[in-house]
């Protein structure tokens, strides 16, 4: 067995996706991982694989335009999963839809068990994102910039930003995910990019606008007396809206700046 | 009649008023809408909708639901806002509602705007103010976002349709399931007055169609659709009078949604019942599980309940409570059943039937399969067969089944479940599993 051991992001599972299978050594006798500290499994050939986004393009298209629009969705959904078994099970998805005569029908197949998983995180994954649409909170600064700070358990940025960027297409905005220490950066009227948050200056970050303490008053007195007190019940909230979200929403927390 | 509405209020002051005011309004989705930025404006609409904070009473934030105005000229026995209340009045001015809706949206608080109102002077004045709010917000702030906008019964309908190019969703209140209900507590409003503008809404949105399919840029009217709302526990309806009206604004009004709002005893006043154990959300809820069934599996009224038993099950959801009445249907089986039968078995919702039905084209589909298609099988597997086989052995008889779906633990939204686990053995109905109409 020999186990491929590639970087923790779509383009370094690709990558992997792209040696594995180049390696000819047949798909039973190969396996994708991506997290490093797990324990090494005995009788194995561990190969590390370098990332190569010209080799993750390739299988990204080959994907697109073998296995159709929704198996390309669902790869790139599920590779901002954390789920140690997903390089894996993206793999054999892949093997199985290009042997398949047509190869959209590979979403479909769920009886299969790396399909199935895929089909999962892939769920998980929206989620998660769908969730942060509603989420974020931004704050203006002085310049006028919306600011917000977000600590998603998935790696949902790249897919939460387009959003964004139709959304407030005449804004300057910035989305900071503070836990993989990425931005995305979106200036007025163009593109959104993903940029490494230790390169960007970030010194202005601390100024807020004039009436920013107002709105987050106003918010915060608004989300009190919308609730019905007779029916009450803190255990469907923290169903719906659990407390890892609740650090970066301005209406639960108690001091000012984030 | 005199306003008593003062002047110079501060803005935090009227939010508190007028969103305290509107929290008994139920709808608060922003679904039924997609659109995309203009390129000029600021905003956009997602079909789906988002939810953008859930506040204490577990009910989500998606709009910001406020009342025009918390002045009323209508005496409605079970409202807050009735005039012979002395509550704090207050009202916004269009320039106010905007700015509060700009700055909210542009932080991502919001999905847009629910703007309500009680009758300040008459209802078409109050239905011209909402417009020119309305207005002002679309044109002159260039807001792309979503808006919810109540039509106002017994106003211009030039008034309501104008109000309908500007709006996403209309909703008219039913207020109380039927008509009596409506003349003890609602004396001032009548059934065909509400019933009115919901009509002229419903046309005008076919003829909008017509025009779409001719000229794919006409101006949508209401594209979201309309909803209703109905307080449920004031008057004294049974659970079957009130599915029946649902299913017939479904049918006959084409509307989106029909909304439940369990009663809140707010007013004190001979003619609202006392309601000890608090509001009756468990009904509520019951009657939303039977919204869904009407609504995208396929199920028609006179099914899930009767005139001999007009009361949802206390213990079983109308589902369950359907298919133990119906074994004879039953067991089905997974890999021949057609799609509409899937959707009938208890445990298998309509995400997990498509994906039944797009998986057996390319094999046969077994338990553990069904395990991770994410079908709920300790429900479903007293009523499925896969490959002619059940999960377990099992007998297909009603008590037996009724035992064991009683163990399974069903998980109810308001903590009703997992508060009492054991209880003294009781020969008597003190648990109240029969539900008294109107309670």
């Amino acid at each position: 067995m020999t186990i491929f051991w590639c970087e923790d992001s779509l383009d370094g599972i690709l990558t992997g996706i792209y040696d594995a299978w180049d390696s000819r050594l047949g798909h039973n006798q190969v396996k994708l991982k991506t997290d490093a500290q797990d324990t090494l499994e005995l009788f194995c050939d561990y190969r590390q694989v370098k990332t190569d986004a010209v080799k993750a393009e390739k299988v990204l298209r080959t994907i697109r335009d073998r296995l159709g629009e929704e198996a390309f969705e669902a790869v790139c959904y599920a590779a901002a999963c954390t789920d140690g078994g997903r390089a894996d099970a993206i793999y054999r998805m892949v093997v199985l839809g290009l042997h398949m005569k047509d190869g959209r029908q590979v979403v479909n197949c769920l009886q299969n068990r790396d399909v199935s998983l895929v089909m999962r995180l892939r769920i998980k994954a929206w989620h998660e994102a769908h969730r942060y649409m509603g989420f974020v909170r931004f704050e203006e600064l002085e310049n006028g910039v919306l600011y917000s700070v977000i600590e998603p358990a998935y790696a949902v940025l790249p897919l939460l930003a387009p959003h964004f960027a139709d959304r407030f297409q005449q804004e300057n905005w910035v989305i900071h995910d503070k836990r993989r220490g990425v931005m995305a950066v979106h200036p007025k009227d163009s593109l959104w990019v993903l940029a490494d948050a230790e390169e960007l200056n970030t010194d202005y970050l601390g100024h807020r606008s004039e009436r920013e303490k107002e709105f987050q008053e106003l918010w915060k007195s608004f989300c009190k007396s919308i609730a019905i007190e007779e029916r009450r019940n803190p255990r469907c909230q923290q169903g719906l809206l659990p407390l890892r979200f609740r650090g970066c929403m301005t209406e639960f927390r108690k001091d000012q700046s984030i | 009649m005199q306003v008593r509405v003062p002047e110079n209020l501060s803005l935090m002051e009227k939010l508190n008023i007028l969103s305290d005011a509107a929290k008994y309004d139920v709808a608060c989705t922003s679904s039924g809408t997609e659109r995309s930025n203009t390129g000029k404006g600021v905003g956009n609409c997602v079909d789906a909708g988002i939810c953008h904070s859930f506040s204490a009473d577990g009910r989500c934030i998606s709009l910001l639901k406020i009342l025009f105005t918390n002045e009323c000229i209508y005496n409605c026995r079970y409202c807050l806002n009735r005039a012979s209340n002395d509550v704090p009045r207050a009202a916004f001015t269009p320039q106010e509602v905007c700015d509060l809706t700009m700055g909210f949206y542009r932080r991502n608080y919001i999905e847009g705007l629910f703007l309500s109102s009680g009758i300040l002077k008459s209802p078409s004045y109050t239905m011209e103010l909402l417009y020119q709010t309305l207005y002002k917000l679309r044109h002159e702030y260039g807001f792309g976002g979503y808006i919810h906008v109540k039509a106002i019964p017994g106003a211009d309908p030039r008034l309501i349709e104008a109000t309908g190019y500007l709006a996403d969703r209309m909703s008219v209140n039913l207020e109380l399931p039927t008509a009596e209900g409506l003349r003890k507590l609602a004396p001032s409003k009548s059934r065909t007055w509400i019933l009115t503008p919901m009509r002229q809404v419903q046309n005008r949105m076919e003829e909008n169609r017509n025009e779409l399919a001719l000229y794919r840029s006409a101006p949508r009217f209401v594209p979201a659709g309309q909803s209703t709302q109905m307080i449920i526990g004031a008057t004294p309806e049974n659970d079957y009078q009130i599915v029946s009206v649902a299913e017939s604004l479904y049918q006959k009004f084409a509307l989106k949604r029909v909304f439940y709002s369990a009663f809140v005893r707010v007013n004190e006043d001979s003619m609202l019942p006392a309601l000890p154990g608090g509001p009756p959300l468990l009904r509520e809820h019951r009657l939303y599980q039977a919204d869904w069934l009407l609504r995208y599996y396929g199920f028609r009224a006179s099914e899930l309940l009767t005139e001999d038993k007009p009361n949802f099950n206390v213990l079983l959801d109308p589902k369950c409570d359907w298919a133990l009445r119906h074994l004879e249907q039953f067991p089905v089986e997974i890999n021949r059943a057609d799609y509409m039968t899937l959707l009938r078995v208890p445990g298998i919702g309509v995400r997990s039937a498509q994906r039944i039905v797009k998986a057996r084209r390319l094999g046969n589909v077994d338990f553990p399969d069904l395990k991770r298609m994410g079908v709920v099988l300790k429900r479903a597997l007293y009523f499925i067969t896969c490959r002619g086989r059940t999960m377990y052995p099992i007998r297909i008889e009603e008590d037996y089944i009724t035992r064991n779906l009683l163990n399974v633990k069903e998980r109810l939204p308001f903590g009703m479940d997992g508060q009492v686990t054991y209880r003294q053995l009781s020969l008597f109905d003190d648990q109240n599993f029969s539900m008294p109409p109107g309670a």
